[in-house]
């Protein structure tokens, strides 16, 4: 029952995408075409085969997860189409991959269920710390880091035989796995990290021993910070393991002095690096600099502003103004051309997508699935909200993908991954 | 221990509504302020950079296009190629002095009807054009040219429309200027010099500037004679030298400081075709302030004429204002003291007269036509106003075309073809009169032959100055016209 819904909201969606292809063609003066057609082949088959594993495999999977993802990527997927077709049908190549991803991961979690992935979480811990390294490989080596806009957080790969060179961010799918290193870590010890504390003078604070993930976080987080100048990607690391510590132990001293760190290194950060002052005046002066550091913020908010209530209409604003609309901007881009209108829908999406994450959370029974759920849905949470909050000026800008409606590979894999892994932990709940 | 996880739920869905509220903020509230702030550079990129459609001639002279950015194919560069030769009428479409003429008033047809409306979205979808339109004028560009080589160096104005349809043949302004220098985002100091310029070429003087219409304004004097019974063209009136004003010590005097016939008696047709003051400031007075005003405004002043650009009415003042004062009856009959007019108003006067009192809307496009050269619509004549009666203006056509075979429009006469006309040579304080011609040929049209009216106005004399008379000055100029057309 609750699988037929989900196959027609997932339905609608790639609907949507079909529509949304169909108005940027018109927007453009063309009558319709094959971009149509292929969009909405691209969404049947990315969405639609996860819908089928979660049909075989976890039948009993949450049915809101699919279609909220399917129109967030639709909204996202029309824009990018508009921004740039050359993308767009790169993107298309991305989302039938990302879902062939997401459903082979519920089709490998079939038999042995979601708890096979505590036993490895050194593995993953392992896996996530070389992924998040690569970037910094020399230029001279055939999987070598790059640097794109000032941050090396690219790696990217020679094909000799294709005379290609395959790009991808590593960080992307390191902060998936991180979160079940996290989850599992949190599982077996969170009993003890919530009970047993020392005092100190009127605190009571953990045991030294317990403070050891935190330590960690933080490191990996300032090293991010400092030799991948990628203030997004820290941040979100930070978040993660201060979030899910917290959830996981109930503890405010995690929160207090995940704070205390941030500040500390924040204000660091501050006085060591001219990149991150420059960011933090745009933030707070963008037009101070209008030509300079503020120009991304200012023509994010000029884009906004000229979307108004209703928006320009899809194909009629001009988001190619503003830099980097595929990706970092593309909720400007998409607040210009259907307005606020259409920016309120997307963040009640995302809201509406993690209520329904922490609720498979709370659902959960067995702490690592219920530790896992909270986690994925704080990264989701949390990766939304600051590059909105960047757009918008509630946040200096971080420069990260809004998960499934930024162009970007790496970013659909890592946003599908975790709709198959949400959904699998929502199916063994309800057996 | 689902307690904390809650809480971080409700942090997460607290911080969205954070993003909710920004976001309400900046696109509700502040919204206008980024839209409109001089730095987005959607201002420019819409009101510049979109393709618009091409506007050219009758004769398909290309007066403007949009040519494609070589490296952006989204955006295009304006492109007037006839520079100064249309730019009143064509107007431009600018980054910093917005738009102007047919880019302002035709915007609809021009740019592309892409939009968000559901019309549009429909339109799109029943397979409709969204590409724009282009326009073309009923400009002839020949006479076009005739008229701007007339005012070369001058300021003055030049109209000509089809009396039966009231399509515009050739519109002028001068001194004009050319709309390419006024596109771009470096179009500053040009425009201000171009404000500043004291013979104000952006003035668009045909529909824009009024005038004295001096004695081009006895055509409308006689209608409301002949109009009312007053008088016919043979009836007789008095000779003086001058003629004294009723409660002022001012006179009246003709042209030439002197009778106009001989001393004794002259009929209102003579003193028409010579331009006598004497005779038309009495039968001012005798005609009074109501019909004078009426007849007036039947030939359209005080109303803003239906044009496809901005046009300034023509006053003439309200009877009221002078009914109890015959010596601005007499002044008022002769174009003077109130009375002001656009030469688009004073053109329309000749094409009143020329067909048979009837006043078509003037209009200057004639198609919009798509894309693919299509025509999808032309403009239809319009019949705007019945200034006078068939009769009235037959004794009018006949008194004008007298006027210019034996009185003062001589030389507005070119070889055979029958020209009907008035000049006009309007006092201006403190400086050389503004002159005039009015007129129309041929007075006879074949059955689908070409017709002309027109108006050809000269500020403080044109080259001859102190000197100038409608007859010596204008009138030549409406020969050429003439013939630049009909011949």
């Amino acid at each position: 029952m609750t699988r037929n819904t989900e196959a027609m909201l997932v339905l609608a969606g790639a609907t949507l995408a079909s529509l949304g292809a169909a108005m940027v063609g018109f927007a453009e003066g063309r009558w319709l075409d094959a971009t149509v057609a292929l969009t909405f082949v691209s969404f049947a088959l990315a969405f639609g085969s996860i819908h089928v594993a979660f049909r075989m495999w976890a039948p009993n999977a949450n049915p809101l997860l699919l279609p909220i993802a399917t129109f967030l990527a639709a909204i996202g997927s029309t824009e990018i189409l508009r921004l740039d077709p050359d993308l767009a049908a790169l993107q298309r190549w991305w989302l039938v991959l990302a879902g062939a991803a997401a459903a082979g991961t519920v089709w490998l979690l079939r038999s042995s269920g979601i708890a096979v992935l505590r036993r490895y979480r050194y593995l993953f811990l392992s896996a996530a710390t070389v992924l998040l390294l690569l970037p910094l490989l020399p230029a001279s080596w055939p999987i070598y880091g790059a640097v794109v806009n000032g941050s090396r957080l690219w790696v990217r790969i020679d094909l000799p035989l294709a005379g290609r060179v395959l790009s991808f961010q590593p960080g992307e799918i390191a902060k998936v796995l991180l979160t079940i290193f996290l989850a599992s870590y949190l599982a077996d010890r969170s009993e003890a990290m919530s009970t047993v504390s020392r005092k100190v003078g009127p605190f009571q604070i953990p045991e030294p021993r317990h403070l050891g993930p935190i330590v960690v976080a933080a490191g990996a987080a300032f090293v991010v910070l400092i030799y991948q100048r990628d203030l997004g990607a820290s941040l979100l690391l930070f978040a993660l393991f201060v979030g899910m510590l917290y959830a996981a132990t109930g503890r405010g001293f995690y929160l207090g002095t995940g704070l205390f760190l941030v500040t500390i290194a924040g204000g660091a950060a501050y006085a060591m690096f001219d990149h991150v002052r420059v960011r933090i005046s745009a933030w707070i002066h963008p037009f101070a600099d209008y030509t300079g550091a503020g120009y991304q913020t200012a023509q994010g908010l000029f884009a906004m502003g000229s979307g108004s209530l209703t928006g320009s209409g899809v194909g009629l604003g001009r988001p190619d103004l503003i830099p980097a609309a595929t990706t970092d901007f593309i909720f400007a881009a998409v607040a210009e051309e259907l307005g606020l209108a259409g920016s309120v829908a997307i963040i009640v999406a995302y809201a509406f997508l993690v209520t329904v994450g922490f609720g498979i959370a709370l659902r959960s029974r067995d702490r690592f699935r219920k530790y896992l759920a909270a986690g994925l849905t704080i990264l989701i949470g949390v990766q939304s909200f600051l590059i909105i909050a960047g757009i918008v000026r509630l946040f200096p800008i971080t420069g990260i993908t809004l998960p499934f409606m930024s162009y970007g590979g790496s970013s659909l894999l890592a946003s599908a991954l975790i709709v198959a892994l949400l959904g699998r932990i929502s199916h063994e709940e309800q057996t | 221990m689902n307690a904390p996880i809650r809480r971080t739920a409700w942090v997460i869905l607290g911080t969205f509504l954070a993003l909710i509220l920004a976001t309400t903020w900046i696109q509700a509230i502040a919204g206008p302020g980024y839209r409109d702030d001089p730095r987005n550079p959607r201002l420019t990129a819409w009101r510049v950079g979109r393709e618009r459609g091409a506007i050219i001639t009758a004769d398909a002279v290309v007066t403007a296009r949009s040519d494609p950015h070589p490296t952006d194919p989204q955006t295009f560069t304006r492109v007037y190629p006839e520079q100064d030769r249309y730019a009143h009428t064509v107007g431009f479409t600018s980054v910093l002095f917005g738009s102007r003429g047919l880019e302002r008033t035709r915007q609809n047809d021009l740019v592309s009807h892409r939009d968000a409306t559901i019309s549009g979205v429909l339109n799109v979808i029943l397979g409709g054009d969204p590409r724009p339109r282009g326009l073309r004028l009923t400009i002839d560009d020949a006479l076009q040219q005739a008229a701007i080589d007339a005012l070369a160096g001058q300021r003055g104005s030049i109209i000509a429309v089809d009396p039966a349809t009231g399509a515009v043949l050739a519109s002028v302004s001068t001194p004009g200027y050319d709309p390419n220098t006024l596109i771009g985002p470096d179009a500053g100091p040009v425009g201000t010099e171009l404000e500043n310029d004291p013979d104000q070429p952006l003035l668009h003087r045909t529909i824009n500037a009024t005038y004295p219409p001096g004695s081009t304004f006895k055509v409308i004097t006689a209608a409301a004679a002949l109009e009312a019974g007053i008088a016919g063209p043979s009836t007789e009136f008095p000779d003086p030298v001058e003629l004294e004003l009723p409660g002022t010590t001012a006179t009246i005097h003709n042209y030439d400081d002197d009778v106009c016939v001989d001393g004794r008696a002259v009929t209102l047709e003579d003193a028409f075709v010579r331009s006598c003051n004497t005779t038309l400031a009495a039968l001012g007075m005798e005609i009074g302030a109501d019909a004078l005003t009426a007849t007036a405004e039947a030939f359209g002043f005080n109303s803003v004429i239906p044009y496809e650009l901005p046009v300034v009415a023509s006053p003439m003042p309200d009877a009221a204002t002078y009914a109890d004062d015959p010596a601005a009856a007499a002044q008022n009959a002769l174009g003077q003291r109130d009375v002001r007019a656009t030469p688009m108003q004073m053109a329309l006067v000749a094409a009143a007269v020329a067909n048979e009192g009837n006043i078509m809307i003037p209009f200057v496009v004639a198609d919009v036509f798509t894309h693919d050269g299509r025509i999808e619509s032309s403009t239809q004549p319009t019949l705007w106003r019945r200034a006078i009666s068939p009769a009235s203006a037959a004794v009018l056509s006949d008194m004008m075309e007298k006027a210019v075979i034996s009185g003062t429009g001589h030389n507005a006469a070119v070889p055979d073809l029958r020209v009907a006309g008035k000049t006009g040579t309007a006092e201006v304080t403190g400086s050389a009169p503004d002159v005039w011609f009015i007129g129309f040929a041929p007075v006879d049209p074949e059955p689908g032959e070409r017709r002309i009216a027109l108006a050809v106005l000269l500020e403080n004399g044109g080259p001859a100055g102190e000197t100038a008379s409608g007859g010596s000055v204008a009138a030549p100029i409406a020969a050429k016209l003439f013939e630049a057309y009909l011949r």
